[in-house]
This record gives C-alpha cells, structure tokens and sequence, in this order.
C-alpha cells in the first residue's frame, strides 16, 4: 500500500541542528519514567470493572482533572504545538485556542448527560441511544480510525525524539532502507505495544495524576531553564516572551502569514468540536461519583491543560529565536527550518541554549512519555471496539472471554503494523496529522452525541445517514490532499478549489453542518424512535441525583415496570 | 405555582427534550446558563482573529508594559484563558441553580459509610441527603 518511493523520500525526516546520538541518561530517564507508570498502575492494579468502578468514586475533581490533563498530553500538545506555534505564527494559535476552548462545549452540552446515559465507550453510547447494531459499528470502525490516524502524530514524534535519545540505528549495525527515523519510529511503537500488553493488564487509571505531574514537570522545567539560562525570562516565561515577539520576525506574530483567516477559523472549529468527538476524552466523564463532579472536574482539567497550552507558545518564541541564532538559522525563508526540526523544537530549544543533556533528555523523554502512554490509550480504545462493539456484540454473540481477549490482541497488533507503515513517511507534521483524527471525531461522533442528548426525535435512520455520510465527507479531503499517500503516489487528486475552501485539517467546518443538517433531515421524515428510547434521553436531562451504579437505560427500565430491558 | 413547585411536580420521563424548546422551569434556568455561556464564548474564541482581520492595524498594536501584540495576546492568552473563566462561571451558576430547585448530588462515600446525614452543604430544602 505504501508506494515505493516513500523509503526514498524518508531520509528527509533528518531536524538539522538536532544532536543525534545515543545518550546514556536521557535513555535511562525515558526508561524509567515508562516504569514509574507501569510500577504505580501496578501498586494501584484494579481485579475487575467491578473494582475499578468503586475506584471510581473516590476519584475527586482534583484527580479527575489531572487525569483529563494526561490523557490530553500527547506528542501532539508536547512537541507539535510549538512547532506550528513556531513555523506558521498566528495560525499555530488556531491549534492553542481549539485544543483548549472546546472543554467549555464539552462541559456545557455534553459532560453531565454523558455521565447520567452510564455507558462506558462511545460505540455503546451510540448504539444504545439508536438502537443499532450498524450504528453501533459505524462508531467502532469511526473509533478504530481515530486511534489509527491521532497514533501517525505519535509514532512521527517518537521516531524524531528518540533519535535524539538514542541516535541513529545505522551507525551500530546499518540496515538497509531504514533511515534513523524509521528505524526509532519502529523501535519506540514497539515499546508500546509491550507497554500496552503491561498496561491493559493493570488496567488503573490512577496513575494519571502521575503522568501529568511528570510530563508537565519536564515541560516547564525545561521552558524555565531554557528562558533563564538565554536571558529570555526570569520566573514567568509564558507573560515574558511577549517582549521578544517584535524581534522573531513577521512570520512569527503577523496575523495571516501562516494561514488565511478562512483556514484558521476552519481548523479551530474541527478542534474545539474533535474534543467533544473524541471517545477517549468523554470516557473520561463515566467514571465520576456524580454530574457534579463531571462539571468541575472538566473545569480543573481545562486549568490543568491550560498550563500547558499557555506555555508552548512561549517555548514556540525561544525556540524560533535561539534558532535563527544559531548555526543552523535563520528559522524564516530559504531554507529555513524544516517541519521535522520544528516538530522537536521543544528538545531543540533547550539544547541550542546549552543546558546540560541529563535536562535535555529529561525533556526529551516527557515528550515521548507523553507519545506512548496516550498511544498505549487510543490503541486500547481501538482494540476494544473491535473486540467488544463489533466482534462480541455483532459478529459472534456468544463469545467467550478467551475469544474476545484474543480479538483484542489480534487488533492491537493490526493497528500497530499500521500504524508503523504508514509513519514510515508521514505526509505532515504532528499536529496536523492528530488534527486529522479531531475532524473525523467532530465529523463523525459530534452531532450523535449531540443530537443524541440534545433531540429526543434523533432517530435510528437519522444517524446511520449521517455518520455513513460523515464519514464519507471526512475522507474526501484527505484524499484529496494526498494522506496515507494512496492517491496518485501520495500526490492525491488535488483539486484546489477543495483545498482552499475544505482542507483536511480543517473539514469538520463544512462536515459538522452538513452531518447535522442530514441527521435532522432523516430523522424528520422517518419515524419516531421509540418512547423508551425518548425516556432515556429524557432521563439524562432530569435533574434528579442518579446514583452511579445506574444507567439511564436501567432507570427507565424500572419505571416500566421491565427489569430486563437493558443492554 | 412558583418554577420550585412546578418543576417538583415534573416527571422527566414525561417532558419532551428538544434543545430549542426546554419544557420545564429547570431546563428554561440551566439552558439560559448555557446558551449566554456559549454566546461569550464564540465572541472570545472567534472574536480576536476575526477582529485582527477587519481592523489589522488596530489589533497588532503593541501592548505596553508586556510588549504583546494586541491581537497575539488575545488570540494565546485571552482565548483560553476566557475559556477557563467561563467554565468556572458556568460550574457555579449550574451550583446554583441546583440549589434553587433542592437537587442534591448523589454521594457514594456517604451511602457506602451508612451515612445519611451527607454532607454539610446548604440544602434548599433543609432535608437530609438521600
């Protein structure tokens, strides 16, 4: 499937002025920041779902927040924001505002009534509000396809950083037709696959605190060294690079130097309306002891990303500036710094400014932390929707516990090889590859949750019409622009018109009104759901404290006086 | 009949949901909450890149003290963090409008501890939790 000059152009995917070679304690930091995960998912390892459910209830709003906030913290927010912050100025804060304001939607319309439906995935979310075992399969394969395309930004910034960790392959034993990024990029999704056999296993969420703490840790310790140690900034780097701005050039602060208007409204819409799409962050809201907590908990993980997202800009600036002064600059022009330098502009920024390589490597390895434990996340979702939505619940009802763990296993490693084929020479930088995913879930799931809660009269038809079409909408820019290089050798169909007016990374701004307008126009000239369909949505909007072993559906049930209608 | 009345002689399973059309006292109180969030909220997040293309100059003049240009300050720090406000804003209304109509959140600690006094927040009702 990947067309054969993509090994050719790989060699390209080189960030000059990154200093590649093994380097012993940044390795050992990498590795032991994975263990320090593994080992606290093991001291809090939870038996059952049965387990984990009363785990639940004592995770507060504080903790909740910070789990939010980890499960965000991909290579997308760690690495890639800085590098579009730093590339294309003022349209790299289109991704700062998405990745951040569309917590307010969430909250507003989605998180509360998503905690009182009670289910736990959003296949089941969406199979259960429809009645559909086809909806139920759309959203799976949807789901599948998020983890698929969100893991390509991973897998490019694993490979990039690790090379920085541990060097270049061919200098030890030379392989031939794999380049240094191939080769770490194929090494580190490696290391998740093993860290997800691990990691499923326990099964804890409690040591996402942790993972926050950590990798935020080495984001601001290395932004405030890296500030300090260049004369930037004293103890406030996210106010104090604003003086700096007037000197890092045009590019960097000049409205639409980096994008039209039209294109950063485009793709801040696809972001803000990915977040409430992605089944990875609303799983998020199941697990609280109550509505109120889903509130503020949503609100304490929006302040807990928010540190992040307010900080990268200001890495963004140091970086530009330390490498336009460097050797390798200026950052603007011909040639100008290339996206796969901009991609590790985080690690880059703190080496140009001459800080020690433990720090270096300490910031090296949040970044790939953050890349394989929201991997070993997305692949869980994936496999799970496979094994559980449409292997057990579809094609064979009766399976067996064995069969469906070997489904999962099965899909893990299906989504992996995949995934390393295709990031053998990904077609875009980080954050816009996970953007992809974002306005396939704005596309795609947005409007069923939404309409879902929101509609009572969202029927069946209504929304097998628009996630079948809204997957079709998703797709055509993608290939249009030449993604996963399937068309005419990656160059795709390239009609520009399309480009201009509905670019991939930011499609979800003509997809979301068009899914909806179709899934209101079906669900209008077709026939009501049913009442008991109506009385769960009902059921999600009363006011009425739900204790957290119940599910709407279970709620109704009893009030028909049918104990046996769930599921 | 006052909206607390009204809404206690509610049955949800009974009331239509429809986003544009809230039936009860409750739901017209929370979406009004949510529809002049979401309003706040698409000016602060679309208003600074829209405002820097209609008045460029305007926006990008530099700002004193900090030495942001207007327009980057408004879209990097200003967006999310109006965000950030909102929620909060929109978090303690939607406490507050719990209290008007005596909802009290389900609290799993005190049912597993037998508890049934709950916790020491203001109830509208002055009854015990549940």
């Amino acid at each position: 499937m990947i067309p054969s000059s993509a090994l050719m152009q790989a060699d390209e995917l080189l960030p000059e002025g990154l200093e590649i070679g093994f380097k012993l304690v940044p390795a050992i930091m990498v590795i032991s920041m994975m263990t320090l995960f593994l080992a606290v998912g093991f001291v809090f390892k939870v038996a059952d779902t049965d387990d984990m459910w009363v785990a639940g209830r004592s995770i507060g709003n504080v903790e909740n927040g910070m789990a939010i906030g980890a499960n965000w913290m991909s290579a997308a927010s760690y690495l890639g924001m800085a590098a579009l912050i730093a590339l294309s100025g003022v349209y790299g804060l289109a991704f700062v505002v998405g990745w951040t304001t569309g917590y307010f939607v969430l909250l507003i319309f989605l998180a509360a009534q998503m905690r009182r439906f009670g289910k736990y995935t959003a296949p089941d979310f969406v199979g259960d509000r429809f009645n559909s075992d086809t909806a139920r399969a759309l959203a799976a394969v949807t789901t599948f396809l998020i983890g698929f395309v969100y893991a390509l930004g991973q897998a490019r910034g694993m490979g990039l950083v690790g090379m920085y960790v541990l060097g270049d392959i061919n200098n030890v034993i030379a392989i031939p037709g794999l380049s240094a990024y191939q080769a770490m990029m194929t090494l580190f999704m490696l290391i998740t696959i093993a860290y997800l056999t691990l990691s499923g296993m326990l099964g804890a969420t409690k040591n996402m605190a942790l993972q926050y703490v950590i990798l935020i840790g080495a984001f601001l310790v290395g932004l405030l060294a890296t500030g300090w140690v260049s004369g930037y900034s004293t103890i406030l780097p996210q106010i104090e690079y604003g003086m700096l701005i007037s000197e890092l050039g045009n590019e960097f602060s000049d409205p639409f130097a980096g994008g039209s208007y039209y294109l950063w409204i485009a793709t801040c819409f696809s972001l803000v309306f990915g977040t409430c799409g992605l089944p990875h962050v609303l799983v998020r809201f199941y697990t609280v002891e109550n509505e109120r907590t889903a509130r503020w908990s949503c609100t304490w993980g929006l302040g807990f990303i928010a540190v992040l997202y307010l900080s990268a800009p200001a890495f963004a600036a140091f970086g530009t500036d330390l490498y336009t002064n460097s050797e390798f600059g200026p950052t603007y022009g011909d040639p100008g710094m290339s996206d796969a330098a901009a991609d590790v502009i985080v690690v880059l920024a703190a080496q140009l400014a001459n800080l020690p390589t433990w720090l270096v490597g300490f910031v090296a390895a949040g970044g790939i932390a953050a890349a394989v434990a929201t991997t070993a996340g997305l692949f869980i979702a994936a496999s799970s929707a496979i094994s559980h939505d449409i292997y057990a619940n579809i094609i064979n009802e009766d399976a067996t516990q064995r069969q469906q763990v070997l489904v999962g296993r099965l899909s893990i490693i299906a989504i992996g090889l995949l995934t390393i084929l295709f990031a053998l020479n990904p077609q875009a930088p980080i954050a816009a590859l996970v953007s992809f995913a974002f306005a396939l879930a704005a596309i795609v799931l947005f409007p069923m949750f939404f309409l879902g809660l929101w509609w009572e009269n969202t029927n069946r038809p209504g929304a097998l019409a628009g996630m079948t079409s809204g997957i079709i909408i998703w797709f055509i820019p993608m290939l249009n622009e030449g993604q996963f290089g399937l068309i005419n050798g990656g160059a795709g169909f390239g009609i520009e018109f399309l480009e201009t007016w509905m670019p991939a990374i930011g499609s979800a701004l003509i997809g979301v009104p068009l899914v909806f307008a179709i899934t209101i126009f079906v669900s209008y000239v077709t026939d009501e759901p049913p009442l008991r369909t109506k009385q769960m949505v009902r059921q999600c909007h009363s006011p009425d404290p739900m204790p957290k072993d119940k599910t709407a559906a279970q709620v109704v049930a009893e009030k028909n006086g049918n104990a046996h209608a769930d599921d | 009949m006052t909206d607390v009345e009204r809404e206690q002689e509610t049955d949800y399973l009974e009331v239509e949901i429809n986003l544009l059309r809230p039936a009860t006292p409750f739901m017209k109180d929370h979406l009004r909450v949510i529809w002049i969030g979401f309003g706040v909220w698409v000016i602060t997040t679309f208003g600074p890149i829209t405002a820097t293309r209609i008045a460029p100059d305007l926006m990008t003049t530099a700002m004193p003290v900090i030495g942001f240009p207007f327009h980057y300050f408004a879209i990097a720090i200003g967006a999310p963090g109006a965000a950030l406000l909102l929620s909060v804003w929109y978090a303690k209304r939607r406490d507050a409008i719990d209290e008007k109509y005596g909802i009290e959140q389900v609290d799993n600690e005190a049912l597993d501890a037998g508890d049934s006094a709950g916790e020491g927040a203001a109830a509208a009702d002055g009854g015990a939790a549940e």
